[in-house]
């Protein structure tokens, strides 16, 4: 099998076994009947028919040539999103000013590569800015440890 | 690595300092309260009368308290997020929030939650405000009274939502007349109203601010009030009770915080929230939205809360109806 | 003419130079909200009502009119150059704009955007002013049966969007409507596939689906060709759109004006979906179909215009009937009611100046906002140039913290971050995002009106029949997506069958 096609059936797979699951789920909600829908009759409805078109999928799998080769670069992704997910950790823990520099730095210097000078100025002016456009220009209630 | 350990070094000592807004719940002790500003979270999506009233509670106060005040909008489950995240913060007074009725009195018989906001989790501050019901059908409706609706063969009526005092009122009233009628739960009043307008449901019931101005032009009627006596906005209208159908059910909005807020900050903010209610802002809104004052103490709104939870509950209970099967 | 003279007396009010302040604050602020992902129209309003207070009724509605269809003007420019959807009512125009702007085409489709806006706002508000007591009865007309049709219509043409495998295309709309199923069922309010979270309760938010899909997953995916050396910049074209793109463009302006303003006035129904029906109308209408979704210019002239046009006859139902028809119109209402004003069904005829007032402000808004795009796409197209290296992180946090201040809540970033990789592994695997984020929007309203169809209807499905628009609708389903197809089959055969017979 080329590496198109398992990506293609893997791709596939996934919603069959996610429209699987809240079949199951929308089942034990209740469905009704016809005339009278209940809680779980639409969600079954939608669940079946995902099931249906992506087992159509996994049956056609040859390659369309949309599909593209997971490279080493997904790691650079997988710590990107890694990141954000840090980030909004500490969004309201610590206030947005010190994740918002610490992401600016990673993904400038760690992800970008630019000069420690850019990293330092982008990241600082443009938590300055985002500081004066949302809090005190937009009056937004953003958790934030600076006082202006 | 560098970088890593950097960024710990600052995210660690930036931690030592108080960090404002959002939902923080970091902040300084009580003596001394006020000393930063104080965080108003209202429970629903900005310009509902609840966050217009909270807006002008909000700025009337700031300064009769001596602090800025913030109003943060936290929208979701009925008032639930907004409760869960503001009575789990810390009870120093500068993070308290406008709740509903409707959360404790009216969600808790009609829907099911395993982990509700509990009343034992709040600190009642001060009464605000009562909104009160009126039932609506269409101009052209063949239903002049009350009697002709509840002795109907066939009514499907509409309802701003599951859990809403909307559907509770109408839930009790179709009880009480016997009365063979379907219930239609919109997302909110406005399309509630649309819908009679309409003509697509036979009637509903709508707060007043929701219908007032479609009554007043003549393009719907309004049947009853379920209020405990006729308002002053139509005093036409007869209420359920006038009909022979005792349904009182009213929405109340009430300012708590966190249990185990200290006496005297509970005491500050509701004598701060006292002269912020006299101001010509607060009313001004109150008096277009045709919402009625609720003039209650910490105290009294708990006891209120309690004894509608009862009252309803005891209703339904007489009547035979299961308020949770009445959804479907 | 009697019922002109409150309506010129209108443009009086308007060239007041207080209210001329006022209308251009309101638009600039608008234009710069729309900007900002996440952080939308209602919230800015909501965040201004205050002000409002110390401001004369008329001008302080004029400002918060400007706000809202400004932030339409500015939607626009994140989808072109970022693929990231300001607004709900811009996802479409992320699919080919985004892709005019790979092609250095950016300028072409701003502009073409402006002007389409323009247009789109102009001819609503010509028939707000003539026809919005006539039209404003439409919107009641629509009841539950009526928008399960329409909705039944829009997730149909949904299909039509994608522009690989239909195949592909369907299975991304199952998944949006199965994801907007999550949260209270609409009408029993029992919690559903929610996982016991409270935050789910009531659904995902739109702006966190768009945003996270199209939005971040884009960011993600460009990462990886972060280090590589980074391809020749496509030369930015002229900032303007030429005259062979305006000649391609009428036809697409003409039709979004109109259904823009037509679906406009449907409370609930609004901008988002007028844009998709423009979109697909105009693959439909076009002989190229198959440009759709690598850059056609059509595919931002129409739903550009139409989501203006929509947006200024949301004013319609509001100022003739009282029904706010959106979460904007509905803090409009809020605001109306600070300045001591309950709008209603008599509302022109207790208030003409206000009335008027702010309907001929709109005239001058678009206007402005006309004037002010223009030169700014120059500016504008110039973050293109920025390095991939500094604009991504600068996109994603603007990004993150718009999706913040949508509910004040953290959870919604995780769920943002969530659906951006899901975004990024779709397009690795050749999904596309808009059929999903679309159906998501519609899922909701064919679900909740199809029920309280049949609650109205006592269980009988045939009542649908019964209702003269909604059977006028189910019609056109019929006509517009099941007989193509067939029409196609049939052809093919007798194709066949007469290479037989040649052969």
């Amino acid at each position: 099998m080329s590496y198109e096609r398992r990506l293609n059936v893997v791709a596939a797979l996934v919603p069959l076994v996610i429209g699987v699951a809240a079949a199951i789920m929308s089942w034990n909600l209740g469905v009704g009947s016809l005339s009278a829908p209940g809680p779980g009759m639409w969600p079954l409805v939608v669940s079946v028919a995902m099931v249906i078109t992506a087992a159509v999928l996994v049956l056609q799998s040859r390659p369309r040539g949309d599909e593209e080769r997971f490279t080493k670069d997904v790691v650079t992704v997988a710590i990107a999103a890694a990141s954000l997910i840090g980030y909004a950790f500490l969004f309201e823990l610590v206030g947005f000013e010190v994740p918002t520099i610490a992401l600016l730095v990673l993904w400038l210097k760690g992800l970008g590569r630019e000069s420690w000078p850019v990293t330092a100025v982008v990241s600082v002016v443009a938590t300055a800015a985002l500081y004066l456009l949302f809090i005190t220009g937009l009056g937004v209630s953003l958790p934030h440890i600076i006082q202006l | 690595m560098r970088i890593g350990v950097l960024l710990a070094a600052v995210a660690l000592a930036a931690s030592a300092c108080a960090v404002q807004g959002g939902s923080s719940d970091k902040g300084a002790a009580a003596s001394g309260y006020p000393n930063k500003p104080v965080e108003f979270t209202v429970p629903t999506d900005p310009g509902g009368s609840t966050d217009l009233l909270t807006r002008a509670l909000a700025k009337s106060i700031e300064e009769p308290l001596g602090a800025k005040a913030v109003v943060v909008n936290k929208p979701g489950a009925n008032g639930k997020i907004a409760g869960k995240d503001v009575f789990g913060s810390k009870p120093d007074g500068y993070r308290i929030a406008v709740m509903p009725q409707s959360l404790f009195a009216i969600g808790p018989l009609m829907l099911d939650d395993a982990d509700p906001v509990k009343l034992t989790d709040m600190t009642f501050i001060k009464g605000l405000a009562v909104e009160d019901y009126v039932l609506v059908v269409p101009a052209d409706s063949k239903y002049k009274t009350l009697k002709d609706l509840v002795s109907a063969s066939d009514v499907k009526y509409g309802t701003t939502g599951p859990g809403t005092g909307s559907q509770l009122s109408q839930t009790l009233l179709f009880g009480l007349g016997k009365t063979n009628a379907a219930p239609v739960p919109f997302d909110g009043g406005a399309p509630t109203v649309t819908a009679v307008l309409g003509g697509k449901v036979d009637a509903a019931s709508v707060q007043i601010a929701e219908g007032f101005k479609q009554v007043q032009a003549g393009k719907m009627r309004a049947l009853a009030v379920f209020s405990d006596k006729r308002l002053e906005a139509m005093p036409e209208v007869p209420t359920a009770k006038e009909s022979g159908y005792d349904v009182v059910v009213d929405q109340r909005r009430f300012v708590a915080g966190p249990a185990g807020l200290p006496a005297e900050v509970r005491d500050k903010l509701a004598a701060a929230i006292d002269k912020a209610i006299a101001s010509p802002e607060y009313n001004e809104i109150l008096k277009a939205n045709y919402i009625g004052r609720w003039d209650a103490n910490g105290d009294q709104v708990g006891a209120q809360l309690n004894e509608s939870l009862k009252r309803f509950e005891t209703l339904a209970k007489d009547l035979g109806i299961d308020l949770k099967a009445q959804q479907q | 003419m009697d019922f002109l003279s409150p309506v010129i007396a209108g443009f009086g009010v308007v060239f007041q130079p207080e209210n001329l302040f006022y209308c251009l604050l309101g638009v600039t602020l608008g234009m710069l909200i729309g900007v900002l992902p996440g952080l939308g129209p209602a919230a800015t309003i909501a965040v201004l009502l205050p002000i409002t207070y110390n401001i004369e009724p008329t001008a302080a509605i004029i400002m918060l009119a400007g706000i809202f269809y400004g932030a339409q003007y500015g939607g626009t420019i994140t989808s072109v150059l970022l693929r990231l959807p300001g607004e709900a009512s811009s996802v479409v125009t992320a699919i080919d704009g985004h892709a005019l702007a790979r092609q250095g085409r950016a300028g072409s489709a701003l502009g073409i955007a402006a002007i389409g806006s323009f247009i789109g706002g102009t001819v609503a508000i010509i028939g707000l002013t003539f026809v919005a007591p006539l039209v404003a009865g439409f919107a009641l007309d629509f009841g539950p049966s009526e928008y399960t049709a329409l909705a039944l219509l829009g997730i149909l043409l949904i299909t039509t969007l994608g522009t690989g495998s239909p195949l592909k295309s369907i299975l991304m709309a199952t998944v949006g409507l199965l994801l907007a199923t999550i949260g209270q069922d609409p009408l029993e309010g029992v919690s559903r596939l929610t996982f016991g979270v409270d935050q789910l309760l009531d659904g995902i938010d739109f702006v966190i689906v768009a945003m996270g899909l199209f939005g971040v997953g884009e960011i993600l995916y460009n990462l990886e060709s972060l280090r590589k050396p980074a391809e020749p910049a496509a030369a930015v074209g002229s900032v303007y759109p030429s005259r062979a793109e305006l000649r391609e463009s009428k036809g697409a302006i003409t039709r979004g004006s109109v259904l823009g303003f037509l679906l406009g006035i449907l409370p609930g129904g609004g901008a988002t979906m007028s844009s998709m029906v423009a979109y697909a109308v105009e693959k439909r209408a076009s002989k190229q179909p198959e440009k759709f979704g690598k850059g056609a210019i059509q595919g931002v002239a129409g739903p550009e215009t139409a989501n203006n046009a929509a947006a200024t006859s949301s004013f319609i139902p509001l100022l003739t009937l009282g029904i706010p028809a959106n979460a904007t119109m509905a803090i409009m209402f809020g605001a109306l009611l600070i300045q001591g004003i309950t709008p209603g069904p008599a509302l022109v005829a207790e208030k003409p100046d206000l009335f008027w007032g702010v309907v001929n402000s709109m005239y001058v808004g678009n206007l402005l906002l006309l004037a002010m795009s223009m030169p700014l796409i120059g500016v504008f197209v110039r973050i293109l140039r920025v390095r991939q290296a500094i604009l991504a992180p600068l996109t994603i946090l603007v990004t993150m913290i718009g999706v913040y201040t949508v509910r004040m809540s953290v959870f919604d970033m995780f769920i943002m971050v969530g659906l951006g990789v899901v975004g990024y592994l779709m397009k690795k695997a050749g999904f596309e995002p808009g059929p999903l984020v679309l159906a998501f929007v519609l899922g909701g309203l064919l679900e909740s009106s199809f029920r309280r169809s049949m609650r109205i209807f006592g269980g009988d499905v045939t009542g649908f029949l019964t209702q003269p628009i909604t059977a006028t609708l189910l019609a056109v389903i019929v006509l517009i997506v099941v007989v193509p197809p067939v029409l196609r089959l049939s052809k093919r055969k007798r194709q066949r069958q007469e290479e037989n017979v040649a052969a």
